[in-house]
Order: C-alpha cells, then sequence, then structure tokens
C-alpha cells in the first residue's frame, strides 16, 4: 500500500450520493489518509453497460482515468466496488494482452495520454484491513459499536473474480467483518451473504426484487436482531434501500433492515456528528439503530 | 421423431465455425476453447431461473458455432455480473467476460437494449453516467456545497467523445442523435 492515493469518486458516489462521500471524507481526515483529488477523471466508466456495449471503449476511458493517476506518480484509492472492478480489471487485462494494450494507447495518444500500467488499484475496504490501520480504527473509536448486530454485504466487485482482484477470499471474505469486529461490532453469520444485490440485471428487475427479499428474509430469521446491513458500493446500498421499501408494501413481515455505507457507519463510530453525514436520505431511516447508539 | 424435434435439427452449412475463435482471440477470452461442460458456471448461476439457455449451453453453442440461438436466448442480457461462473470454473474460463463479448456480437449486429445505449449516450454528454449539466449541474453544486465538498472538474468532453467513436461506438450515438432528430 502506498503513503498518498490518487481518489477516484467515480460519478454515482459524488453526483447521487454526496453524504457517502462525506462520509469517505470524514473518516479518512480521522485516519490521516492523504490523497489527492483526480481532476478530469470521467465515469470508470460502469461495468455494465459500456463494457456491454463494446469492450475496447470500456478499456480505453478506463485507461484515460489510469493515465491521469500515473501522471500523479499515485495509485488510486476507489470508494465504488463498480469503479473498483473496471480500473482494477483494466489494468490486468492491458497487462495480459498486449494487442489491446496498443489499441489503447493507440487511441490515448491522439488526446496526449500514455498508459503504462504503472498505478495499482485499491478499494478502501483494502486499505483499511490491513493491520496498522486496524489498530489505528481502534484508537478513533468514540462510540463503540458493541450492541449492534450487523450484516456485511461484500457485494460482488469487491471479491469477484478472485485471479484479477486479487483480494480476500472470494468464497469466505472477512475484510469487513474484521473491521466491524474492531468497531465493536457482532458480526452475523447467514446463508445468503454472498449474494448478489441484483442491480446489475437491470434489465429485469424481477431479479433484483427476488434477491433483495431472499436476503432480508434470511437476515429476519436469524435469533439475534439484525440492526443494520453494511455495504460498501452506492449500488448495493440503493438496491435495497429501495427495493426493501417497495417489497415492504406487499409483506407482513418486518423487512425494513437499514443499510449503511460502510464509511458513514465508521463515522458514527468516530464521534462524527450526524448531521453532517444526513443519514435521513433514504427509505428505509436508520432511526432505531442511532437510538441504540445513543446519539 | 416428433415435429417439434425435427425443427430442432440444425445443417452443419448453417453453423458459424469461426465463432469461437471470433471471441478467444479476445482479450479475456484466451481460456474459452478449455470448456469441459462440466455445468458448474450453471449451478452457481444467480439468475438460472431467469434464463432460457444455462451458462454451459451458452458456451457450447458457443463452441459449436450455434449464433442464432446464442443471440436469441434471453440469457445474454439477464446476467446480474456476480461473477460467481468464472470464479468457480475448473478450467478458468472467464464466462462472465465471454458473456460481455457475446453482447458487443449483438450490438455489432444492432441489437443493443436501450438501456444501455442511454447510458453511453449520458457519458457522451457529460462525462458521467449521471447528467451533470444546466439545471442539473446547479442542484448537485448545490448538494455538494451544503455538505462542503471540493467542486467537480468535469472531464474534457473532447476527449470522452474521442475515445467513445473512435473505439467503435460513434454509429451508435450518432443513430441516437439522428433518431433524436426524427422525434422532433
Amino acid at each position: 500500500m502506498s503513503d498518498a492515493y490518487a481518489l477516484f469518486l467515480g460519478c454515482t458516489i459524488p453526483l447521487k450520493f454526496p453524504h457517502f462521500e462525506k462520509a469517505f471524507r470524514e473518516i479518512s481526515a480521522l485516519l490521516d489518509i492523504t490523497y489527492k483529488e483526480m481532476e478530469g477523471a470521467s465515469c470508470c466508466p460502469d461495468p455494465v453497460a459500456t463494457q456491454s456495449l463494446n469492450v475496447d471503449t470500456w478499456l480505453t476511458l478506463a485507461a484515460r482515468n489510469l493515465a491521469i493517476a500515473e501522471k500523479m506518480d499515485l495509485d488510486i484509492m476507489t470508494v465504488c466496488s463498480g469503479c473498483y472492478e473496471t480500473l482494477k480489471t483494466t489494468r490486468v487485462l492491458l497487462e495480459e494482452d498486449k494487442d489491446a494494450f496498443g489499441r489503447v494507447n493507440s487511441v490515448l495518444n491522439q488526446i496526449n495520454y500514455k498508459y503504462k500500467g504503472t498505478s495499482d488499484v485499491f478499494h478502501f475496504v483494502e486499505l483499511f484491513v490491513q493491520d496498522e490501520m486496524l489498530e489505528k480504527i481502534r484508537e478513533k473509536i468514540v462510540t463503540p459499536l458493541d450492541n449492534l448486530n450487523i450484516a456485511a454485504h461484500y457485494g460482488c466487485h469487491l471479491i469477484r473474480p478472485s485471479n484479477i482482484l486479487q483480494f480476500d477470499d472470494p468464497e469466505r471474505p472477512e475484510s469487513m467483518d474484521k473491521i466491524l469486529n474492531i468497531l465493536g461490532a457482532n458480526t452475523v453469520a447467514f446463508a445468503s451473504k454472498l449474494e448478489c444485490c441484483g442491480y446489475c440485471a437491470r434489465l429485469n428487475e424481477d431479479i433484483g426484487f427476488k434477491l433483495v427479499e431472499e436476503k432480508m428474509i434470511d437476515l429476519t430469521r436469524l435469533d439475534n436482531e439484525v440492526d443494520v446491513m453494511v455495504a460498501v458500493c452506492p449500488a448495493c446500498v440503493s438496491q435495497y434501500d429501495r427495493k426493501e421499501r417497495l417489497l415492504q408494501r406487499n409483506t407482513e413481515e418486518d423487512l425494513n433492515i437499514p443499510i449503511l455505507y460502510l464509511p458513514e457507519l465508521m463515522a458514527l463510530a468516530f464521534g462524527v456528528d450526524q448531521t453532517k453525514l444526513d443519514l435521513s436520505r433514504r427509505s428505509v431511516k436508520p432511526k432505531k439503530l442511532l437510538e441504540k447508539l445513543k446519539i | 421423431m416428433t415435429e417439434e424435434k425435427a425443427q430442432k435439427i440444425v445443417k452443419a452449412s448453417e453453423l458459424d465455425h469461426d465463432l469461437r475463435y471470433k471471441i478467444s482471440e479476445q482479450v479475456g477470452a484466451k481460456t474459452l476453447l478449455k470448456c469441459i461442460q462440466c455445468g458448474v458456471c450453471s449451478s452457481g448461476c444467480t439468475v438460472s431461473e431467469f434464463i432460457d439457455l444455462q451458462p454451459h449451453r451458452v458456451v457450447a453453442s458457443l463452441l459449436l458455432g450455434l449464433k442464432d440461438v446464442i443471440l436469441s436466448s434471453n440469457a445474454i442480457w439477464t446476467c446480474s455480473l456476480c461473477h460467481r461462473c468464472t470464479e468457480r470454473c475448473p478450467k478458468g474460463v472467464d464466462y462472465s467476460f465471454i458473456l460481455a463479448l457475446i453482447r458487443n456480437l449483438a450490438v455489432e449486429e444492432g441489437n443493443a437494449p436501450k438501456e444501455y445505449t442511454d447510458t453511453i449516450k449520458t457519458i457522451y454528454e457529460n462525462g458521467f453516467v449521471v447528467p451533470y449539466t444546466e439545471g442539473m449541474k446547479k442542484t448537485i453544486d448545490r448538494r455538494r456545497e451544503s455538505f462542503e465538498l471540493p467542486e467537480i472538474v468535469s472531464p474534457n468532453l473532447d476527449e470522452i467523445r474521442f475515445i467513445i467513436k473512435n473505439t467503435k461506438l460513434g454509429n451508435l450515438i450518432e443513430n441516437e442523435n439522428n433518431d433524436k432528430k426524427e422525434d422532433k
């Protein structure tokens, strides 16, 4: 890991969910994480539509973003799993395939960019789970999460495919649980822990509804009542938040488990004023959670 | 043989024997030819019950050259990109990426879903997947200001557009623009 990073925000967080960005910046400041803004970076681009339309377009737009970080002589830190997947996969594929490397650069050269492959790509979870960073996180706790039962939702693009992302165990991940445990929380084991949120299957909404419902029912059947589910990808957070609410209309079950972006929960544990975080900006309000934490 | 079965007979002359190489020669698809049809990809597929052709059958059809069977299946656009197929394949076949290449093929033949062309159009016009011009820009900037977040520095759109146009998606944008004009 590096001393400083080029901060790649992507589009969804800064443009649609700035409160997530706020939480990330608040905890980064407390943890002394040094980063520089990536001015002029574009959409990563998204690993669904752009990749589906044309892999070369996807690789070239991604390589342009990577080239910006290379000019800054920094590795990239992402705050979204979609960006993480796109940028890291592009880096690996262009290293493996010299023809693609050449094709991408022949386009980039015409707009005065050169992709070399010198900047690595990290998701903030990778940084936070390092031993010395876990220690730092422990030192910053103001409100321990001791009485909380939390479900960690890893999502797909943080850990799969492992031969490309090379982070955590794809079938038994533990990085998020480690971070949540350091904050004092009890993380629950549940059968659908590794299931997809379905956001990327966006041409058929039934898939998302089925997956969200299955996970929520799974969580409500546990011995310990789950206080919150935590994710590290804006697509997963918005998918559960929105669909839980819609599903609730047609069921007797209480499926309303609030979902937070990991940095939001970390900010609460670090004593960041919750009014700064605008936690009310979601369908399933984390009201009970805040009461339990007495904040 | 029933009439129904008889209709499923494909003549050798209808097979696209180069289809497998068209895909396997591309970036990220080098392992395609190693498929042993074990079905692990299908057994763990998130969207299995929603598709009419299971992942290992898509690969089998690809290896046989049954292009129409693949392109007419709903399997190609229904994937949730969970990557479990790729993760678990004992032969290292990257099915979820191969599916992206099949989607590219469908797009080349003029079958891009509107939702996806809308996305690339948004990127073409804004540099982002979220509209960031005029009224939208003002709203977003105001919200960011309320959180005391730094100003967004947009990418140079000429560069983004140059890349999109010079990686074979120019037609898609132009068609879209023409459609728009016709609508008016």
